[in-house]
């Protein structure tokens, strides 16, 4: 949105596809499935879909789907690299073969079909790529104009998760304050659609737990070095943001903040419960599992993993563990909580005294790289 | 000179005798899983009865089993989808699209019009979880054979090219292997599930039913969403309806690749000859195919006359065989008799698979027999307890009911926690009823004074309320009371159920971990269960007939559906059922630990075992288990639970019982009477779909009859005052409630909870997404 407004789209202009669902992809995808492989990508079918057969009145013009090949991550300079899933990147050219096989879709609407190839990780070269990118589907678009959308659009994108990553402080501030557990979501993104994550989440927050999710834990100074200043000190790490110590392989951006997810978990008391959850045939979360499962157990903290995840919502399975889960939460979250409490350094950031008890506003630190 | 088109599949039998043009004779029959057999006894009677002679007339072969058979007999393989693909061009030159449903595998062929005037075959095969899903699965290969081009069968079957068309068209036989559902088997495995005979299925119709959601894209899912939707009382003609939806869909959603399919459709293949329903699903599907995409009809007519369904639709690829054979050379495919063919069924197939095999599961006398003094339980053990005696009947009784999957169960402890009766039932599918069976047997029992009753199980929820129960327990945690109870210093349960596997790890008493793992069937009961079914043998003859194996294949670990076709390739290679079953048995502790459970480090886990549920009542499973255990953790102590079955049932009422003496009150229980009067009906229509999200569950309305009960007079389907109404087949607690009033309060209190209780996802997405939308 930062980025297109500032090339001078209307905000009323830019249309997303809905979240994904499996009505979606009835409707929309039919026929149109070209790879047999993980259902976040597989999905995307019924998102081109139902774009493409807008109403006449809501036509679109261009479906805008770029081929990411790495991510800004807050994890940034601290791994190896912070990569795409290579799916992941390559699912719009693998989506688009469904469309233009037969007959082509795009063009028999009028749809320009635009997709760059982004190296969002690495942001100096980003406005080359969407200039080169976009300048036939924007006539008249010009290199400087496209540097300064891409800093609006890194800005827009600072601020978003400034934002939430402050929600999620508050969250742990209110939890420290009043002594209750919160849940820690280590998934990937796409997790958060309702379709593809199936609000697994959400049934557990409707018995009374605060939800957070890795990629927007806080990250202020004050919380990293309490959470992670002893290990530091050790020299088991070189940084608060450091994984080596428990995944050198860092390539994959998202795998990366999994991991380090795991490590904040393990580290933060009122985290009482890791929830992990995985879609099926995910070949980069496979070799995870297990290092992510040890972190987290390892300081006592309950582990739930919800793996193969795919289309469809396994409600009856998932009814039964939320529910197992939630019995556990309630008879073992206080003790965990003491426990994690009992071995945490003193001088927790989160604990205010009660005279203060409106929340830091805590500055942010999110995407360096967009500075 | 006659020729012989023999079509070995995965589940029947098919033969065509042809001469100049003209079907002589033809049959079909079901194997069960004997191939050489059945096709040594087809043989016989082609020349009994057609005068099949050897060194004359001419054979070939093809299905999943043809490829071992053919050399034996003289004949030639044809691969399935090339005699399928030149049966069609014979018979029917106009058709663009084929659908063949099998037993275990299904097709698509789609024939496109080149510009040369001929046409292109685009083909594309599942084989039910084919051993080449591991290899074939995201990998498309293309191999170009002169003109005509092939890629091998996932199974590494020949696939000879077909002779090059004189027009001088070039066909493509695409053929791709992929994780499958919706086959054949499937279909009837999940019909006699639910207690349909074959004939009825076969005129069991699609249109004008509700349908439900079920999942496409593994059989192994969809047979538990239909699973669920028994429990949640769904009539069996809608969840049959929802059936062949899921497989019209698994077909065009992942077997079209792109490609539209074209009138004129035909459908091949026993499914789709005998089930009315699933054809009526295919002209439903295909017309809204052919509307969507402006796709217009040749000549005119209705859409449904272009979707043909072939009197002989099971003989195609026969029938193609015989045409493929017409092409060759004469001294090809000459029929050499069925002596060698016997001779394997005898002798030879023993002899390879001897070779292949490992060691039985039963071991040797000496072994077989220690593990049966320590683990064979008298029989009669598992079976009901003894009535009350008068002194116990007039005992105040804690009840257990355990509304699993498959079976249900029920039982009665006395006041300090002793099992004094135990009893189980097949569920029906209809909870309610499940429910009537057991308290019935337990009153008959003499067990009638109740001091609290505790339900666990797929149906705690629908039934809780409604029996008046006082605690609902969720599965894992009754399992794991239940194992504590008996074994206080138990390191890990494992508990085995029709439909889930559940491992528990537990530390100084509590629980610390859990496994649960209902999404895959790979280490379940259902599936030994089903495939004891399809050798037609009785559950309680499973380990009895499974220490007989004195060789078993080695199946690999891993996805059922996998599992299956390994199976298959097992029977192909002449292992005979039992020896499947002693071998399904021995990786059954593989899939539960390691491929299910996750636990790799099984040491580390504990040394304590505790197997219970109820697919430890089978003794093969037990001795696979304890084979396995006992060589990852040397020194490991395994106990099967005094109830393996009941297990649930016995935590769930040691849950009551401690409800009882918490609580200081009378149970909720409604009493036998009340239960046993309990009048229920059934409703889901478009009236019961929720609408309260995008979702829009289709949710069933169950009514049941309770004195004093305020009926819905308000609802879209009213219910009269004395009726209570429990909705079931929502996805969320939104849709528990259908009045309007009820659900702004109800959502209030949802958005007052999210509120205090944030999830970061949604703050995200309202940030990132919504703000555009609403803009």
């Amino acid at each position: 949105m930062g980025f297109l407004t500032a090339l001078g789209f209307e905000p009323q202009k830019i249309a997303f596809s809905s979240d994904t669902s499996e009505q979606q992809g009835r409707e929309h995808a039919k026929g149109r499935g070209t790879v047999d492989c993980c259902y976040p990508v597989k999905c995307i079918s019924g998102h081109y879909g139902e774009l493409v057969n807008r109403e006449k009145h809501r036509q679109i013009d261009i479906l805008f789907a770029p081929m990411i090949r790495s991510l800004p991550s807050h994890l940034g300079t601290h791994v190896v690299a912070s990569l795409a899933c290579p799916r992941v990147m390559a699912a719009p050219e693998n989506i688009k073969a469904g469309f233009i096989k037969e007959r082509d879709a795009f063009a028999e609407r009028g749809i320009r079909y635009v997709t760059p190839y982004v190296s969002l990780g690495d942001p100096p070269i980003v406005p080359k790529q969407l200039f080169e990118g976009l300048k036939d589907a924007i006539p008249g678009l010009t290199p400087i104009e496209t540097r300064e959308a891409v800093r609006a659009g890194f800005a827009a994108l600072a601020a978003f998760d400034g934002r939430a990553r402050a929600r999620s402080r508050e969250i742990l501030e209110h939890c420290a304050a009043t002594e209750s557990p919160c849940l820690l979501v280590l998934a990937r993104p796409y997790h958060m659609d309702p379709g593809v994550g199936h609000e697994i989440e959400v049934d557990l927050q409707s018995y009374g737990y605060p939800i957070l999710w890795a990629q927007y834990l806080p990250i202020d100074d004050d919380l990293l070095a309490w959470t992670f200043g002893p290990d530091v000190h050790d020299g088991f790490i070189r940084s608060p943001l450091d994984i080596a110590d428990v995944w050198p392989s860092s390539y994959s951006a998202n795998t990366n903040e999994i991991l380090w997810g795991a490590k904040f978990a393990a580290r933060m008391p009122w985290i009482a419960c890791v929830i992990r959850m995985s879609s099926y045939e995910c070949g980069m979360d496979q070799p995870t599992y297990t290092p992510v499962q040890q972190i987290v157990e390892r300081s006592g903290t309950l582990f739930f993993s919800f793996q193969d995840l795919d289309s469809t919502k396994p409600a009856g399975s998932v009814k039964i563990r939320v529910e197992t889960i939630a019995h556990y939460l309630e008879k073992h979250a206080g003790g965990i909580i003491a426990k994690k409490k009992a071995a945490s350094p003193p001088g927790c950031p989160l604990i205010h005294d009660s005279a203060s008890a409106v929340p830091q506003q805590p500055k942010s630190k999110a995407a360096p790289q967009a500075a | 000179m006659k020729t012989v088109g023999l079509d070995v599949g995965s589940t029947t039998v098919k033969a065509v005798v042809v001469e100049n043009g003209e079907v002589l004779w033809r049959d079909y029959r079901r194997h069960h899983t004997r191939q050489a057999e059945m096709a040594l006894e087809f043989l016989g009677r082609m020349e009994a009865d057609c005068g099949l002679a050897p060194g004359r007339d001419r054979i070939f072969v093809t299905g999943s089993g043809g490829g071992v058979l053919a050399p034996m007999i003289g004949a030639k393989f044809v691969q399935e989808v090339v005699a399928v693909a030149a049966a069609v061009e014979k018979l029917h030159p106009d058709v663009r699209f084929v659908s063949e449903i099998g037993g275990e595998d299904m097709k698509t062929v789609f024939f496109t019009p080149t510009q040369g005037g001929g046409r292109q075959i685009y083909a594309s095969s599942m084989r039910s979880g084919a051993g080449g899903t591991l290899v074939g699965k995201t990998t498309r290969k293309l191999l170009e054979i002169s003109r005509t081009k092939f890629v091998p069968d996932a199974e590494g079957e020949p696939i000879p090219p077909p002779a090059p068309k004189p027009d001088g068209s070039s066909k493509q036989v695409f053929m791709q292997s992929a994780c499958s559902g919706g086959t054949g088997t499937f279909i009837e495995k999940t019909a006699r599930k639910l207690g349909i005979p074959l004939e009825d299925l076969a005129g069991m119709r699609y249109g004008g039913h509700a349908l439900h959601r079920i999942s496409s894209k593994c059989g192994i899912f969809a047979e538990t969403d239909a699973n669920t939707l028994v429990k949640s009382g769904v009539p069996v003609e809608e969840i049959i309806a929802s059936l062949y939806e899921a497989v019209v869909y698994q077909n065009l959603a992942t077997l079209t690749k792109g490609n539209t399919p074209a009138p004129k459709v035909l459908l091949l293949g026993g499914p789709n000859l005998f089930f009315a329903g699933l054809q009526e699903a295919w002209r439903h599907h295909l017309r809204k195919v052919w509307t969507e995409r402006g796709i217009a009809l040749p000549g005119s007519g209705e859409p449904e006359e272009h979707i043909v369904v072939p009197d002989d639709a099971l003989y195609y690829a026969g029938l193609g065989c015989v045409e493929v054979g017409a092409k060759d050379s004469l001294g090809v495919g000459v029929y050499a008799g069925r002596e060698r063919l016997r001779a394997w069924v005898e002798e030879g197939q023993h002899a390879q698979k001897a070779k292949e095999g490992s060691r039985g599961l039963a071991g040797d006398a000496a072994e077989l027999e220690s593990f049966l003094r320590r683990y064979a339980r008298p029989s009669g053990a598992t079976g009901k307890g003894a009535s009350a005696s008068p002194a116990v009947a007039s005992e105040t009784i804690f009840l257990g009911c355990d509304f699993g999957s498959t079976t249900v169960k029920a039982v009665v402890l006395a006041g300090a926690g002793e099992l004094v009766y135990s009893c189980y039932a097949l569920s029906r599918g209809n909870p309610i009823e499940d429910a009537k069976a057991v308290l019935r047997d337990i009153r008959a029992a003499g067990y009638t004074r109740i001091g609290s009753l505790g339900i666990t199980g797929y149906g705690k929820d629908l039934l809780k309320d409604i029996v008046g129960a006082d605690v609902g327990v969720v599965e894992t945690v009754a399992h794991a009371t239940a194992a504590l109870h008996y074994f206080p210093d138990a390191d890990v349960i494992c508990d085995v159920g029709g439909c889930d596997v559940k491992i528990m790890l537990l530390r100084q008493g509590t629980v610390s971990d859990f496994r649960l793992n209902s999404q895959c069937s790979s280490g379940n009961g259902a599936f030994l269960q089903g495939v004891a079914e399809r050798y037609a043998i009785p559950l309680e003859e499973y380990a009895e007939r499974a220490f007989k194996a004195r060789a078993i294949p080695t199946l690999a670990m891993g996805c059922g559906v996998f599992l299956q076709s390994d199976i298959v390739n097992q029977q192909r290679k002449g292992w005979a059922a039992e020896e499947i079953m002693a071998s399904l048995a021995a990786v059954l502790p593989l899939n539960v630990w390691v491929y299910a459970g996750q636990l790799q480090n099984l040491a580390a886990a504990g040394r304590k075992f505790v197997l219970q549920g109820g697919t430890h009542r089978n003794l093969a499973v037990v001795k696979a288990q304890v084979d396995f255990i006992g060589s990852k953790v040397p020194n490991a102590e395994i106990v099967v639970h005094p109830q393996p079955g009941e297990a649930g049932a016995i935590g769930a009422a040691l849950c009551a019982l401690d409800w009882s003496r918490r609580a200081e009150k009378p149970s909720r229980f409604r009493g036998f009477d009340a239960v046993e009067a309990l009048v229920h009906r059934s409703t889901t229509n478009e009236h019961t779909t929720c609408n309260w999200c995008a979702v829009n569950c289709r949710r069933t309305f169950i009514d049941v009859q309770l004195s004093g009960a305020k009926g819905r007079s308000w609802s879209k389907v009213p219910v009269e005052e004395g009726w209570e109404r429990v909705i079931s087949g929502n996805s969320c607690p939104k849709g528990l409630l259908e009045d309007a009033n009820e659900m702004r309060i109800v959502k209030a209190q949802l958005e007052e909870a999210k509120r205090v209780h944030p999830n970061v996802a949604e703050l995200v997405r309202e940030d990132a997404f919504r703000r555009a939308r609403s803009a």
